[in-house]
């Protein structure tokens, strides 16, 4: 069997972690490859069921990120994801889910260097936390 | 107070102040309570009032549209009325809210089956940590002068909550599963819920389809979460999706979870006034973000 590689859904906001990320690339910084992003307009256009959807769906880790506070391009949109987001990761894990799946980040447009130590960090996490199996289904590896 | 409250109908259905009551009557079997829609002044003798009447009227307030309603509400039923309104799903001048001093409901099944009499009245586990003083709206509070002791304010209401939380995340995943996998998605808990009252349910959209239809671990989690995480901040408590599941998943747990966790993070509660923001429709710039990184 091929050794596992978690596989993270990222769900970027357009203005800051989408360009941070993009800034880590050019500034050829190196972090592992295993998230898929989702560039989104706004950390606040993010519902909680995307997040839930991919981790029925088998993503072994969810990361929301967005904006830092007072820098969304649309003034308010990361207030109203924090609040969202506190609550639903808080029930996450009254409901047995591993806290280390689903986690959210501010990075601005600036931050490449913290957005690669963040996406080796949460790899670690995510390998340490294991494959996510939400039910019986078998897992596609690979 | 049966008295009060007949009159009362009948004086608002002959003033035309209201076209419908919605209260309670008798049900067939003599003893519980059923749903009573009464537009006739003869019609408001058949209304009751009891420890029987458990339901939460205020769900069928929004399925008489263009009239004008008259409700029979109890403590926490007032407090979805205050939900209702404070999302501009009714308005004020529409309904006539007849509040009534309500000394807890009891709890049938356990009744039903040999748990309690109704000497010792057994009552609703959600009557335990609710206070009947609060009345946030009504028009007319119908005073019990026979009140019988109230089951008064349990000393913490999240401590069942908090018991949980402390379990090993296996444990707690373990319960869940076992829970959620006897959910057989009748969505009985959705069509109770007076606070669940979009045209279509994100359940039935198939494109895209949010979540399996299938009795599936996922598909039973995801429901079980979506239906939490809509109701966080408008839940008040009444309880009625957990009496109404048919194979008695403990949603009032997942409820009050939220509930507390709103509380602590947020300072929210739902169903006390009518004039602030929905909780996810607001936001304070002080928030915790502690999980943020």
């Amino acid at each position: 069997m091929k050794s596992w590689e978690p596989k993270i859904v990222g769900f970027l906001c357009n203005w800051c972690s989408y360009a941070g990320a993009d800034l880590a690339g050019t500034s050829r910084r190196e972090y592992p490859p295993n998230i898929r992003i989702i560039r989104v307009p706004c950390s606040g256009r993010v519902n909680p069921l995307f997040v839930l959807k991919c981790l029925m769906d088998g993503a072994d880790g969810v990361l929301v990120s967005g904006c830092h506070i007072g820098d969304c391009h649309y003034s308010e949109g990361n207030y109203y994801a924090r609040r969202r987001f506190a609550v639903l990761k808080r029930l996450l894990e009254y409901l047995g889910m591993d806290p280390r799946r689903f986690q959210m980040s501010w990075v601005s447009a600036s931050e490449g260097d913290k957005w690669a130590k963040l996406i080796k960090e949460l790899v670690q996490e995510i390998k340490e936390a294991g494959p996510n199996k939400p039910g019986l289904r078998k897992r596609q590896d690979g | 107070m049966v008295e009060e409250i007949r009159s009362k109908a009948k004086e608002l259905l002959k003033t035309k102040r209201v076209d419908i009551i919605i209260g309670y009557k008798r049900a067939s079997d003599g003893v519980s309570a059923t749903p009573a829609f009464v537009n006739t002044v003869e019609g408001a003798d058949e209304l009751i009032w009891d420890a029987y009447c458990t339901y939460n009227l205020s769900r069928y307030l929004n399925d008489f549209p263009g009239k004008k309603k008259g409700i029979v509400a109890k403590a926490c039923d007032a407090k979805s009325i205050i939900v209702l309104l404070q999302e501009n799903q009714l308005r004020r001048e529409d309904i006539f809210v007849i509040g009534v001093e309500c000394s807890g409901v009891i709890d049938e099944e356990k009744l039903r089956f040999g748990e309690g009499d109704a000497d010792r009245i057994q009552f609703d586990q959600r009557c335990k940590g609710c206070d009947p003083s609060v009345y946030p709206i009504c028009d007319l509070l119908i005073k019990d002068k026979g009140r019988a002791k109230t089951p008064g304010l349990e000393k913490d209401p999240y401590e069942a909550v908090r018991k949980f939380e402390v379990k090993s995340i296996q444990d707690r995943f373990n319960f869940w599963k076992e829970e959620f996998s006897r959910c057989i998605r009748c969505y009985a808990c959705r069509g109770v819920c007076p606070s669940c009252y979009c045209p279509r349910c994100v359940a039935d959209q198939t494109m895209p389809a949010w979540f399996s239809k299938a009795t599936s671990f996922e598909g039973n989690f995801a429901w079980n979460v979506t239906r939490a995480i809509h109701l966080a901040g408008r839940c008040i408590d009444c309880g009625e999706c957990e009496r109404a599941c048919p194979i008695g998943i403990p949603l009032r747990d997942i409820n009050k979870k939220i509930e507390k966790d709103v509380k602590e993070l947020f300072g929210y509660e739902a169903g006390l006034s009518d004039n602030g923001k929905p909780l996810f429709a607001s936001f304070d710039k002080e928030d915790p973000e502690d999980f943020i990184r």
